[in-house]
């Protein structure tokens, strides 16, 4: 199992060190390479498999070297160290002193050390670039979503919803007029079973031909709120198994999600499409820290 | 096993009823079978008792899915107990309507022309209404693979498999035949919300039962697919793996 090679002489075992020296100052080498070349790509926009790609060469570069370096260079044991005076016999001590002025011990690991600094160092410098991205602040951003009174519903791929066109107890995903594929206004409209829906108070005219919409987004976790039970009017989460009461303003019912989804206020134009009255009741998605 | 490939037999040549011509003259054959099998629970004019559910505006799609799946006759009529898969097994005993009782896919209990004629029969004697067995044209595999990711993979998993609801579970795609596929989606049996036209346009309906057919057979380009068992067999083997690395970790920090 030992890296070590059994050698008969010390010029092979020296140059047996060489090598293995020189292994591990190219992988060290290689290492910040690529965590230089991890920051600029990160700097320039990103591209997540390049930077993995390039984290892990960093990251793999410095863990060979390391490895590499304990199997080859350092002392193999096991040691047996007799008790014997503590301090040094003279004659020892000047030969020790004077092994250490020569090229010995100290000063052959010196490129060694110093190239592991700098992929140490080229790493540290890499971390340092997503600091910038903490900022700027999202403002409102989290509070709005594209939806706007008298916006049309959308499916996927752009064609506007006609509320003759969904049967009862009918699914869609609907996207804002004008942004198909929306992340935070994806919602899901279900025409209901005339006589079930028990609107909350304020929310009366919301709901045309009982036609419910709300947000797809699971305030647990943020998961596509996709499954529906037709027969129990429960939406769920796949994620989580979050589930919520379509007939009684999507609260949540079980699971870990403690808010209801928001309602999408609805109205049918005279077309006979459906058009939003405003914007979502919440803000969408998974609660945070200053979320009304 | 052996249970498992006859089911299969008896299973493959699964009918597809033919969207068809209105039948003029009800058979006296046909009126008895509704009588006897249906009647009993959705009332002998079709407009539902304390048992059944009316059949008023269902349409001829629910109709065919429901009777070409071996969903419909439910158990009133003889079953013996609810094997999913099985040929029905006469047993005029058993209760009518058991609250428990959720209808699961069986061998169909009548052969095609009976089931084309049985449709007929109840979409007449209802007035009509509803939507017809739907027709596939040609579709899009790719943007189907999109559209069941989108719209169906929350319920029957990406693998078309099926997967757990709150009290039932959704049933495995892989038995339906093409015309169930699509009446399933736009009728939205059981638990099933229903796809109309805005949710998904006649071409989309066709690429996404294209899409269903083609994962029966998948051409897994991620490598290994591990049976399709999803997620907690890939977590499995990951687990494995990690003990393979501790192994190795080992090895590393071994000496001498």
């Amino acid at each position: 199992m030992s890296g070590r090679h059994e050698t008969t002489s010390a010029g092979e075992a020296r140059q047996d060190e060489r090598r293995a020296e020189r292994q591990i100052t190219a992988l060290f080498l290689l290492s910040s390479a690529s965590a230089i070349a991890l920051a600029i790509v990160y700097m320039r926009g990103g591209q997540p498999q390049l930077e993995g790609l390039f984290l892990g060469i960093a990251l793999g570069g410095v863990a060979c070297g390391l490895v590499i370096w304990g199997n080859r260079l350092l002392p193999q044991g096991p040691f047996v160290d007799d008790r014997h005076e503590l301090a040094s016999p003279a004659a020892e001590v000047e030969a020790a002193e004077e092994g250490l002025k020569q090229e010995g011990a100290v000063t052959r690991r010196k490129l060694v050390g110093r190239s592991l600094g700098l992929a140490v160092g080229g790493l540290g410098l890499a971390a340092l670039f997503p600091i910038r991205s903490l900022g700027p602040s999202p403002g409102q951003a989290l509070a709005r979503t594209p939806w706007r009174s008298g916006l049309r519903l959308i499916t996927e791929d752009g064609r506007p919803v006609r509320a003759d066109d969904v049967p009862r107890e009918g699914l869609v995903t609907v996207f804002p007029e004008g942004h198909p594929g929306s992340a935070d206004g994806q919602a899901v409209l279900i025409r209901l079973t005339p006589g079930l829906l028990v609107a909350k108070p304020g929310r009366e005219d919301w709901t045309p031909q009982d036609i419910v919409a709300y947000s797809k987004i699971c305030t647990h976790a943020g998961c596509p709120v996709g499954l529906y039970e037709a027969t129990s009017h429960l939406l769920l989460c796949p994620c989580h198994q979050s589930t919520f009461d379509v007939l009684r303003h999507a609260k949540p019912e079980i699971g870990p999600a403690a808010a209801p989804l928001p309602q999408l206020p609805l109205r049918i134009d005279p077309e006979g499409f459906l058009v939003a009255q405003g914007d979502f009741s919440e803000p969408v998605g998974p609660s945070f820290w200053h979320r009304q | 096993m052996l249970a498992l490939l006859v089911t299969a037999v008896i299973f493959d040549p699964a009918p597809a009823a033919v969207a068809g011509q209105p039948s003029t003259t009800v058979s006296p054959d046909v009126r008895n079978v509704y009588l006897a099998d249906c009647g009993v629970c959705h009332g002998s004019d079709g407009r539902g008792t304390g048992r059944g559910p009316p059949l008023v505006g269902v349409g001829r799609a629910s109709l065919d899915y429901e009777l070409s799946s071996g969903r419909m006759p439910l158990a009133g009529v003889g079953r013996a107990d609810d094997r999913p898969g099985t040929p029905l097994q006469p047993l005029p005993n058993k209760a009518a309507s058991d609250p428990e009782m959720v209808p699961r896919r069986h061998a169909p209990a009548y052969p095609p022309e009976l089931i084309s004629q049985l449709v007929d029969h109840v979409w007449t004697l209802t007035g009509g209404g509803g939507p017809d067995i739907p027709h596939i044209g040609e579709g899009n595999l790719a943007e189907g693979g999109a559209l069941f990711r989108l719209q169906c993979a929350a319920c029957h998993s990406w693998a078309g498999d099926g997967g757990a609801l709150v009290r039932i579970e959704s049933p495995a795609l892989h038995s339906a035949t093409e015309v169930q596929i699509a009446e399933a989606i736009r009728v939205g049996p059981g638990q099933m919300p229903a796809f109309g036209t805005a949710a998904l346009t006649d071409e989309q309906l066709a690429g996404v039962v294209a899409y269903v057919r083609y994962l029966d057979r998948p051409d897994d380009r991620g490598g290994e697919p591990l049976w399709h068992l999803g997620p907690f067999a890939e977590g499995a083997l990951a687990l494995v793996a990690v003990a393979g690395l501790l192994l190795f970790v080992r090895w590393i920090g071994e000496r001498g």
